[in-house]
């Protein structure tokens, strides 16, 4: 598959509602609900964690939306090493960088050509 | 009808599988009867195809073999396989009493009889067995006609959309019941879930304003993936209770669109490569305009280089880091007299 997705907040925020649960599926508009995000937010991290291979997504069972009398919904769970590939990356996303990096409050280090 | 019947060669397995299906209920059945009843309707169907591009033959086994499943007799399964000849093809009802006796040929005419019946008759017989067999001779002909629709239902896929929802809808109201009446239950419950089911999926159509919004956006993604999109929203869109949280939903996925098409479009790389296509080439064109051939390769170079400079620094997984260097680059360019490239492949650093 593709490379890892990157691990923006509102990914981790999909992933985390997600493992609550890792087997279970879940369609996008309850994402919506349980993560707060908007919809257009929701959709395209959906498609990026498909492409990379760690949810898949399938159209309902004729019985469950028959019975309950509205159109087919498009569900999405986790694939086989899914939800262990989202664990790791939730929690190395949550670790705290190594080295700070140059920029605000951090002191440039000296870098070569940089002297007047 | 005195033609020689000519097998044609795909038809061999055709005929196999029928037999196979009659075999299972019926081992006593009359092979040698069926098969010529089956090559009687190859050949009068020869070069006629279904809408779904299969010869035409393929549907008048299909017949056959859903009533050898349901047990039904010898007579029925020839009239099955023949039910289409005499309105189809130049073949005549004569013909079929000659070949196939009265019982086949009555059959085959109560068939095409049915089509033409009025409909407080059908109406009525849908309901009660006795108008049933009143209204077509014959049980046996109401038989083959239901089993008929069903494989009609069956591949209604290959027909137009308002055909689909027409069929369906007759379906329901007529064949359901009346399979129910003649105790095809197994049938009609096949009839009712098929035809129920496309009714549904046109009743998702765009409906609401919402809907329609949505349905036009998705003209933004991969046409291989319209579809789905489409038909994932409008069911979401369809749970939501009030119109004003489904406009939300729609403006938000709008609003995401981008997002999603930049997804789809394998990680961005076909737009990067148009915009940036378009952007080289308005560059080139307006140098050309301003100062003629070497300033628009001039210009086109420096164009190349900062977009080959800005790709690298944006597809970075280390964005802050990229430009840093970049920077620093850029800081010891002085020292170093030439311009130097952020990478060796950028092209323009002799500009």
């Amino acid at each position: 598959m593709s490379r890892n997705p990157r691990m923006t907040l509102q990914t981790q925020l999909v992933l985390r509602v997600m493992l609550d649960k890792p087997d279970a599926h879940y369609y996008g508009l309850q994402l919506r609900e349980e993560t707060g995000l908007p919809g257009g937010t929701i959709y395209p991290i959906m498609a990026r964690l498909e492409q990379a291979g760690w949810v898949t997504s399938s159209w309902e069972d004729p019985a469950e939306h028959v019975t309950e009398g509205r159109p087919r919904r498009h569900y999405y769970r986790f694939a086989d090493k899914g939800a262990e590939q989202a664990r790791d990356a939730v929690a190395r996303a949550y670790r705290p960088r190594k080295q700070p990096r140059p920029g605000f409050g951090v002191p440039w280090p000296d870098l070569p050509g940089m002297s007047p | 009808m005195n033609q020689p019947y000519s097998l044609a060669s795909h038809g061999s397995e055709l005929l196999s599988g029928l037999l196979g299906h009659i075999a299972d209920v019926r081992p006593d059945a009359d092979t040698r009867r069926i098969t010529r009843a089956y090559e009687a309707a190859a050949y009068w169907h020869e070069g006629q195809q279904r809408r779904s591009g299969d010869p035409y033959i393929t549907h008048p086994v299909a017949v056959a073999e859903i009533l050898a499943d349901a047990g039904e007799d010898d007579q029925t399964l020839c009239a099955a396989l023949l039910h289409d000849v005499t309105e189809d093809t130049p073949c005549t009802l004569a013909g079929l009493r000659q070949e196939f006796g009265d019982d086949v040929a009555g059959l085959v005419a109560a068939v095409v009889a049915l089509d033409a019946a009025p409909a407080d008759q059908v109406a009525a017989a849908c309901s009660d067995s006795e108008a049933a067999v009143a209204l077509a001779g014959d049980r046996r002909a109401l038989v083959i006609k239901v089993a008929d629709r069903l494989h009609n239902i069956r591949t209604l896929r290959h027909l137009p959309h308002a055909k689909q929802l027409d069929k369906s809808r007759q379906a329901l109201d007529i064949m359901v019941p009346l399979a129910r009446t003649l105790g095809m239950d197994a049938i009609g419950a096949e009839l009712e879930s098929l035809a129920s089911a496309t009714l549904r999926r046109a009743r998702q159509r765009p409906g609401t304003a919402s809907g329609h919004l949505l349905a036009a956006t998705t003209a933004l993604l991969p046409a291989g993936s319209r579809a789905r999109w489409r038909e994932e929203w409008l069911a979401e869109l369809h749970v939501l209770p009030t119109r004003r949280e489904r406009a939300r939903f729609a403006v938000q996925i709008v609003a995401g669109i981008g997002r999603l098409a930049v997804t789809l479009y394998q990680p961005g790389a076909l737009l990067r490569q148009v915009s940036s296509a378009i952007l080289t080439a308005a560059v080139a064109a307006s140098g050309l305009v301003a100062g003629g051939w070497r300033t628009a390769m001039a210009m086109t170079a420096a164009a190349v280089a900062v977009l080959g400079t800005v790709t690298w620094v944006l597809r970075s997984d280390d964005r802050t880091r990229r430009l840093t260097e970049l920077i620093q680059a850029v800081r010891a360019a002085p020292a170093s007299q030439a311009r130097p490239a952020p990478r060796e492949s950028d092209p323009g650093d002799g500009s």
